[in-house]
């Protein structure tokens, strides 16, 4: 047999159901009531057809190599009454109307959560292939019964042509069983989205998918969905989870943001993580947390780089050049010395077009715009804007430097409604 | 050390908790009811005042008896639905798709949405028949109500939406206020209210199967469901979730008792024929005073407005949640168009169908509440179904106990909505 003259045939989930199965000779065993996809593969083939013979409640396996052909009839080749198997499924397999038909999915392509209406299998070969998921009316109108009469009024009211809503299996993330988002692949799927959008869907699921969706994910996406989600939401996703693996996520938020999430924790549970973190973090999470959330010290991050000002340009460089990744803020660079004491900032741009040799004394800007620790968001709010800074340094009654907000940090406080 | 640290704040904690015990419990039901009192008392719509006006003004207090097994029949089936929503996390249209499939779902959120279209055009009557009492005409109470409820969702969130609803809540006084009005004799009331009454004759039975009909609706229980999946209440929380739930219901009820007692006491007592909630309020000025009559007007207008708010909403969240489709109010119309959709649709029909002239609205109100009664059966009976499925309620299924009363309320149910339709067609 070969590729090209192999005839390709798209197939509904919703016609195959209930087809009849009968054997070689035409006697019948009973009706097809659900199909075994494996689901390693990134189109999942159709490894098993669940059927319930005639007339009984109890469901038997067939595997798929004894399909000879799905036509109106499904044929076996098969003789009663040894061949069938117990109706169980393995690990990697998924069952397509129970898992799927009518159950919720993750568009990770469009970013929404979708309610699933029919599956579109592709057949080549001998082989069915799980291809795209169906989320609009037309999927839900064949369900019903009624998609020719849906096309035609369509076709009659509106002169418009109703067509399928496909979604390629590939972008498609399934919610129903815990067991599904363990797999590699799909943990790979939901990381793929962006963290804010990733957060929306998480805030949209309910309590249990929740969860269950947030544990499924590395600890990286973790914490950067995280900083996006609701404050509420934060708490219950949190307290869900053991001290280790909280502290773990918590590490890679930055300060500002692990600080407010831990202050709203109940403090046994709050304190519980802190233990489990690096000291250092702990540390200036810690310090963050003894001011209020709305003040300048509960805004500020304490993630920022800051040299000596007898450090050169090329020192400059290469911390920004290490702390790129990790730091809140590398658009500033500020210039105070071992205790603290704040001189004044250089900007990247300033830095990037500077001499390596030359020091920071030589490039320091002194008209510092800074607060105190107990500045409100208001005042801080009126400083960007007249200055037109990216960021503000927060400093202590002895004008050392204690964090810095950044105008995202700034955002949240002052307009919490956008981008909801 | 670290240890020993946390140890000690937990027993202070404790200690504090214990101390605060009280307090703070009753705090923690503040924060987690609403969804049970407010599914109660939109249930006391512009349907329900016409039923137990009714119900007073021509059988005195001979079916305040009813309200007793009406309460407890109502705590049965709420308790269900909230249980579901607390230990599914899901909306009850959301649990019938996933469990009986799109076809069933499909048929039956058709019947839901005409159901409760039939419902939100008995409610702007309610509005119209409560400012005509006050010399407004419908032309221009009608449709400024209509605008002020679908600006309301709208525009509004969620969080403040449902802080109006609340305080929509308080006005249901108006009716315990007029009841006291009229001075009744309290010892002639308990008697009837403690003594079952059954009279064999049709008239009196269809008013008894209106009475529960109307107090236990198809729209509370995916209404009730969704907002306590959407207030986010965990298992351990269930208990503040089912004192929600039995407070509304006796909330409910109350208001009921004192409509009809108000009924029978003055309109019944005169022999004055009534046939709708306007004529019920317009019959108590000569009898009770105009202040009655002004402050059962005010209730009416209360109770209409504030269903004709929640229906529209709740039919558009469930017919959404069934299907899919983004269904929220923190989204903007764009985002949401088929809820969006849904909602106004709703809105502008109930407004229209009221604004044409001559329209038979007490026909209309009857038969919204006969199909409300065909619905309900379905309903219950895929609730029960779920509610014993282990795949979704774990160990919170129904116990046998529980299992064996709510078959028998259920049936009973179904029992009385069929002898309405069937006495409502002959």
């Amino acid at each position: 047999m070969t590729v090209h003259s192999s005839p390709q045939v798209f197939l509904f989930l919703s016609r195959i159901l209930g087809k009849k199965i009968v054997d070689r000779e035409g006697r019948p065993w009973g009706q097809v009531s659900d199909l075994v996809v494996s689901i390693a593969d990134l189109y999942p083939p159709v490894t098993g057809v669940f059927f319930s013979p005639t007339g009984r409640k109890s469901t038997s396996r067939i595997p798929w190599q004894k399909i000879i052909e799905v036509g109106d009839r499904v044929v076996v080749d098969l003789l009663p009454p040894d061949d069938p198997l117990a109706a169980t499924i393995g690990g990697g397999e998924l069952l397509l109307k129970d898992s799927l038909l009518d159950k919720q999915i993750v568009d990770t392509h469009g970013a929404k959560i979708l309610r699933v209406n029919d599956l579109h299998l592709l057949q080549v070969n001998h082989n069915l292939r799980l291809v795209h998921v169906d989320v609009g009316l037309r999927g839900l109108m064949r369900r019903v019964g009624l998609e020719k009469a849906t096309d035609k009024f369509f076709q009659w009211f509106f002169d418009y042509h109703l067509s399928d809503h496909l979604i390629p299996w590939r972008y498609v993330q399934p919610l129903s069983s815990s067991d599904l988002l363990r797999l590699k692949i799909t943990q790979d799927r939901l990381s793929q989205l962006h963290p804010a959008d990733l957060a929306d869907i998480i805030e949209e699921l309910d309590i249990h998918k929740r969860s269950e969706v947030f544990q499924s994910l590395d600890v990286e996406t973790a914490a950067e969905a995280l900083e996006e989600t609701d404050p509420k939401i934060q708490v219950r996703l949190i307290e869900n989870l053991n001290p280790a693996r909280a502290s773990d996520i918590i590490e890679e938020m930055s300060p500002s943001e692990a600080a407010d999430l831990l202050g709203d924790l109940p403090k046994d549970k709050a304190e519980g993580i802190l233990n489990e973190m690096e000291k250092e973090m702990a540390e200036d999470v810690k310090e963050l947390l003894v001011h209020p959330e709305e003040k300048a010290g509960g805004l500020m991050t304490t993630s920022f780089p800051s040299l000596p000002p007898q450090a050169t340009v090329e020192e400059a460089l290469n911390l920004l050049r290490r702390g790129a990744e990790s730091l809140d803020l590398i658009y500033y660079l500020y210039v105070a010395d071992e205790e603290g004491h704040l001189f004044g900032v250089v900007s990247l741009r300033t830095i990037l077009m500077a001499n390596p040799r030359a020091t920071l004394a030589d490039l320091i800007d002194a008209r510092l715009v800074s607060v105190g620790l107990e500045a409100e968001k208001e005042e801080i709010a009126s400083l960007f804007a007249k200055y037109g800074v990216k960021a503000i340094p927060v400093v202590d009654e002895n004008n050392r430097i204690k964090g810095v907000i950044t105008f995202k940090n700034l955002l949240e406080v002052v307009a919490p409604q956008l981008g909801k | 050390m670290p240890e020993n640290r946390s140890g000690t704040t937990t027993t202070a904690d404790a200690q504090k908790i214990s101390r605060k015990g009280f307090w703070r419990t009753l705090a923690i039901f503040f924060a987690l009811i609403g969804p049970g009192i407010i599914t109660s008392n939109v249930d006391n719509d512009a349907g329900g005042i016409t039923t137990y006006s009714l119900a007073g003004s021509e059988f005195g207090l001979t079916l305040l008896w009813t309200l007793i097994p009406i309460t407890a029949a109502l705590i049965i089936v709420q308790e269900m639905c909230a249980r579901m929503g607390v230990v599914s996390g899901k909306g009850l249209s959301d649990l019938i798709r996933e469990r009986f499939g799109a076809k069933a779902t499909f048929y039956l959120m058709i019947a839901l949405f005409f159901t409760n279209l039939g419902n939100t055009i008995s409610e702007f009557a309610g509005v119209a028949a409560s400012l005509e009492i006050f010399g407004v005409s419908k032309y221009f109470s009608v449709p400024v109500s209509a605008f002020f409820v679908w600006w309301l969702v709208v525009k509004g969130n969620y969080k403040s939406v449902e802080k109006v609803f609340l305080v929509a809540c308080v006005f249901y006084v108006s009716y315990i206020i007029s009841g006291f009005m009229v001075r009744p004799d309290w010892t002639v009331i308990k008697t009837e209210f403690l003594t079952p009454t059954v009279r064999f004759d049709s008239r009196f039975l269809t008013m008894a199967v209106g009475v529960v009909g109307t107090t236990i609706a198809p729209w509370m229980q995916f209404y009730l469901q969704s907002s306590v999946v959407d207030k986010g209440l965990k298992a351990e929380d269930y208990q503040y979730a089912r004192m929600d739930v039995i407070l509304g219901s006796v909330i409910v009820n109350v208001v009921a008792f004192f409509i009809v007692m108000l009924c029978a006491l003055t309109i019944f007592q005169a022999g004055v024929k009534i046939e709708s909630a306007k004529d019920a309020a317009l019959a108590l000025a000569p009898l009770a005073g105009k202040y009655c009559t002004w402050l059962f007007a005010f209730g009416l207008l209360n109770a209409s407005l504030f269903a004709a708010s929640i229906l529209p909403l709740s039919t558009a969240y469930t017919i959404c949640e069934a299907f899919g489709w983004e269904s929220s109010l923190n989204r903007k119309f764009t985002e949401a168009p088929q809820f969006y959709g849904l909602y106004s649709l709703m809105v502008l029909l109930g407004m229209g169908i009221i604004l044409f002239p001559d329209i038979p609205l007490i026909s209309i109100m009857f038969y919204s509440q006969v199909i409300n009664g065909m619905l309900l059966p379905v309903i219950l009976i895929f609730m029960l179904l779920l509610v014993n499925d282990r795949r979704v309620m774990g160990n919170y299924v129904n116990g046998w106990i529980l299992n064996l009363v709510s078959y028998a309320t259920i049936i009973v149910l179904i029992f009385l909505s069929g002898a309405m339709i069937f006495t409502s067609l002959t």
